[in-house]
């Protein structure tokens, strides 16, 4: 049983691997603590694989994956999974999109029949009528999470701000109303022909089971399914380094307040690069003690304190963004809060980080990692990540040591190569009227 | 290809356990914790009788304020030394007020909770509360609730409480931007004094063979005296003699968000578990009736559920969706058409099974971590529920039968007395509310 002062990795539980003929890739890692199972499968498509015209469709698609397979007819998904005590979800991003179910254990067979179902035999499923029920629940999902919230586009517009056309992160996941309303049956079945393969797939099996049961069951659920020769990559993500003209825009809205978004190009994913990116991140805008809610949240009083912070988004396909945000409070003009972002960032290269800021964001993302990894979803979800972009589920246990091994010195480096005035995406909301709605 | 077609039968099921409890009374105070052995975390929460149902009238939001206040500096030291104090072990404290309680709680390495717990029983207990900075954070509430109340739902759920209670439980929860506008550093400071001063309860989840649950409670404790307050009586349940139709004018907005409500039971109702399986098959599951006709046919909604929220005092029934703004009448229409189903007709052997195996198998699968045991210690003690409380649930969630569940529904649903709140465009939907016949429509005062 692993407990923090034996811990030397950041992932103490075992993990054992195999590989199916047809490219299947299969991660255990068990745990008899609680009479849970955890089954993710991680398929190598995001929306940096969509053509233009084509926005949305991975996570489209994500969708119709719960809607009805050969064998599992339309609503049975849901209902065997929730029928059997589970939790169940999937998400798109632009890297990938992951399928997951948390059973109580002595249902562990089932989840894997239903996920071998929909990745063989979605095909000859798909209607119209599901396609045409989902494209619209989909549309209202992009309405309630990015256009009846202020600020809600904020990631959609500082995409294209950061990364050039045709680049495969330009676009956002969730696409356009434009590109939804014109998808097709066809290209659906197309896409699920395309990529939904065993050998662009990493299954990952993590809690009350062990490996032995799980290959077999693998080998029985998925075993026939056909590998699929020449599946294409998406387009090349490789930049150089950050943008080198800064980048502007400003939104006039129906947002309460004036906030600014600051973002910038960093390293991907997996990196040392943005391990230092992200211990950087954390000792600038994680918590109270941050850089920016020290000196513009108290300190200057010039940004609201519930809404001040910086964060990287795990990207790894290509440089990931560190984003920074604050709101400016009341009174307060919008370019005096733009200076004081402004002074905060340089200030990490000037006053160079303290041990104390140090170790009280390695302390934060210590916390956090244990946190990510407290449930089998949670641990699932890693592993399946670490052995689709990096190859060995087992890397998994880098990632902590990694942030661990960020020196003060690295920091500033960091800070000076990145946060450059050059370099900068800087995004900002005014309210359309000075009276506030309340 | 080859897939297996025939759909895989269970396993055999270990047998249910909730973690070991172990109760004990320190220095005045009560302490809940559940042993979680080889976890790398820990939780640990206070719980203190200081809900939000404590709060004056008129001065809805005081105990928010107070929870921002509590990091504010402490007679020990200032709110830089604090965050950076209590940072430096990763942990971080969150707080939240709601009807009954007012709980603290800090997760961490379970190596440090002992410092951990320290600080949140100093910020807790000796706040330094400075009348100048208890300003400050009431203004910066007031800003944070200005930004939140801009974003759809809260001004429709104030709309509904205001409708369906009187009195505290009539106005929101976290109060709203004129009431916490209204709060003084005095009334912060007496809150603080009239109710964080009791011992309350500690509750922790962890490694117990490595913590020392006495030496977490006399930090707990330390400086705290008197006893527990005595609970208030359950509230009537009164039912509205006709559907009403509040309109939240929101102009422009590209989608509707609905509420529709009505009182229910308070929590130790013992109705409880057949009413909750009934809100399940009426709104919980994902193959609820509610998601399954708006979502999965309509196509109206990215989601909608309904369910029971049960306090100490009160219950109510409410169902909460955003639907796109030109099929809003028609999505009020099926929606309270499913509520009237459910009550006139029942729920189906069918439907019931999934309800009650999934709300049983939740209680293994949401309770993995030291934070949702926390939780669950949380709801023994304010519930003066028995050690054995989890399993004997998941023994009545799978024994309850569809005449039980359908009854409930009977009972406890009341399609006939809702409040159907709107908020969207009012221009827009106005004429085709009222044309729409749900029931009398006015504008909700807010």
């Amino acid at each position: 049983m692993p407990s923090p002062s034996v811990a030397t990795t950041g992932y103490p539980w075992p993990i054992e691997t195999a590989r199916l003929d047809n490219g299947l890739r299969v991660v255990v890692s068990s745990d008899r603590t609680a009479p849970v199972v955890c089954v993710n499968l991680w398929y190598d498509v995001g929306s940096r694989h969509e053509p233009a015209g084509q926005t949305g469709f991975a996570h489209l698609f994500e969708h119709l994956m719960f809607e009805g397979s050969v064998h599992v007819a339309k609503t049975e998904h849901m209902k065997l999974v929730q029928g059997s005590g589970g939790s169940l979800n999937a998400t798109t991003n632009p890297d990938r999109t992951n399928y997951f179910e948390t059973m109580p254990s002595e249902h562990l067979e089932l989840a894997l029949w239903l996920e071998a179902d929909r990745m063989g035999g979605l095909v000859p499923a798909l209607t119209q009528e599901t396609l045409d029920n989902q494209r619209e629940v989909v549309k209202n999902e992009r309405r309630q999470r990015y256009e009846n919230v202020p600020y809600g586009d904020a990631w959609l517009r500082l995409l294209p701000l950061l990364y050039p056309p045709g680049h495969p992160y330009h676009h956002a996941t969730i696409g356009s109303m434009e590109d939804l309303n014109a998808a097709d049956l066809a290209t659906f079945q197309a896409f699920h022909t395309l990529y939904y393969a065993p050998n662009n797939a990493v299954l990952t099996v993590v809690g009350d089971t062990d490996a032995e049961t799980v290959f077999g069951l693998a080998q029985k659920y998925f075993g026939s399914l056909p590998a699929k020769p020449d599946i294409p990559p998406a387009p090349d993500g490789t930049l150089a380094g950050g943008l080198t003209e800064p980048a502007r825009e400003t939104v006039v809205g129906a947002v309460p307040a004036a906030r600014i978004y600051l973002s910038h190009r960093t390293h991907p994913f997996g990196t040392p690069g943005y391990d230092a990116a992200t211990v950087l991140a954390t000792v600038l805008g994680s918590g109270r003690g941050s850089r920016l809610y020290q000196r513009l949240a108290d300190g200057k009083r010039i940004a609201q304190p519930d809404y001040i912070g910086a964060y990287g988004v795990d990207l790894a396909h290509a440089p990931a963004p560190v984003i920074v945000t604050a709101t400016v409070k009341d009174g307060v003009a919008v370019e005096d809060l733009e200076a004081g972002l402004g002074e905060v960032l340089d200030s990490l290269v000037d006053e160079p980080v303290t041990e104390a800021e140090l170790d009280r964001a390695k302390a934060l993302l210590t916390t956090s990692w244990w946190r990510g990894l407290s449930t089998v979803g949670g641990r699932a979800d890693t592993l399946g990540r670490y052995a689709t972009q990096f190859g060995d589920p087992a890397r998994a246990g880098e990632r902590l040591g990694g942030w661990l091994a960020v020196t003060a010195a690295d920091v500033t480096q960091a800070a000076a190569e990145l946060f450059t005035p050059e370099s900068r995406v800087t995004l900002t909301y005014l309210p359309e009227q000075t009276e506030e709605t309340a | 290809m080859t897939l297996i077609a025939e759909r895989p039968g269970s396993g055999a099921a270990r047998p249910y356990r909730f973690p070991d409890i172990v109760r004990r009374t320190v220095a005045g105070g009560r302490v809940v914790a559940a042993h979680l052995p080889g976890q790398m975390l820990a939780s640990a929460s206070l719980l203190l009788d200081a809900g939000a149902a404590r709060e004056p009238a008129g001065r809805e939001g005081a105990a928010s304020v107070l929870a921002k206040a509590l990091e504010e500096g402490t007679t020990k030291r200032d709110a830089t030394a604090y965050a950076l104090a209590l940072e430096g072990l990763g942990a971080e404290l969150s707080t939240s007020v709601d009807w009954d309680a007012f709980r603290l709680a800090v997760g961490v390495p379970v190596g440090v909770l002992p410092a951990a717990v320290e600080l949140m029983a100093e910020a807790a207990r000796t706040p330094l509360l400075d009348p100048a900075e208890v300003s400050r954070v009431r203004d910066d509430e007031v800003t944070a609730l200005k930004m939140d109340w801009a974003q759809p739902g809260p001004r429709a759920d104030a709309a509904l409480r205001a409708d369906l209670f009187d009195g505290r439980y009539g106005r929101p929860l976290h109060g709203d931007p004129a009431s916490t506008a209204a709060v003084t550093a005095d009334d912060v400071a007496a809150f603080h004094a009239d109710w964080f001063l009791r011992p309350g309860t500690l509750l922790v989840a962890g490694d117990l063979d490595v913590l020392d649950l006495d030496a977490l409670a006399a930090a707990a404790f330390a400086g705290t005296s008197g006893d527990d307050l005595p609970v208030d009586e359950p509230l009537d349940v009164p039912v509205r003699d006709a559907r009403r139709v509040l309109l939240v004018d929101r102009p422009g907005s590209v989608q509707s968000t609905l509420r529709l409500g009505h009182r229910a039971p308070h929590r130790a109702h013992p109705d409880y578990v057949p009413m909750s399986l009934a809100a399940t098959v009426l709104g919980g599951a994902f193959t609820s009736r509610l998601n399954h006709l708006i979502r999965e046919v309509r196509g109206y909604t990215y989601g909608i559920r309904g369910d029971f929220g049960f306090s100490r005092r009160f219950g109510r029934f409410s169902v909460s969706a955003a639907v796109q703004t030109a099929v809003t009448a028609p999505a009020l229409a099926d929606t309270v058409g499913e509520i009237s189903r459910t009550r006139a007709t029942g729920v189906t052997e069918d439907e019931l099974a999934v309800a009650r195996t999934w709300r049983a198998g939740q209680l293994s699968v949401e309770m993995q971590t030291p934070g949702a045991i926390a939780g669950a210690l949380a709801t023994l003690v304010l519930h003066g529920l028995p050690d054995d409380y989890h399993a004997t649930l998941r023994e009545r969630l799978l024994g309850a039968t569809v005449e039980e569940v359908s009854a409930a529904a009977r009972t406890h649903l009341h399609p006939d007395g809702l409040t159907v709140v709107v908020e969207g465009d009012a221009a827009v939907l106005r004429d085709e509310l009222v044309a729409a016949n749900v029931g009398e429509v006015v504008d909700a005062k807010l």
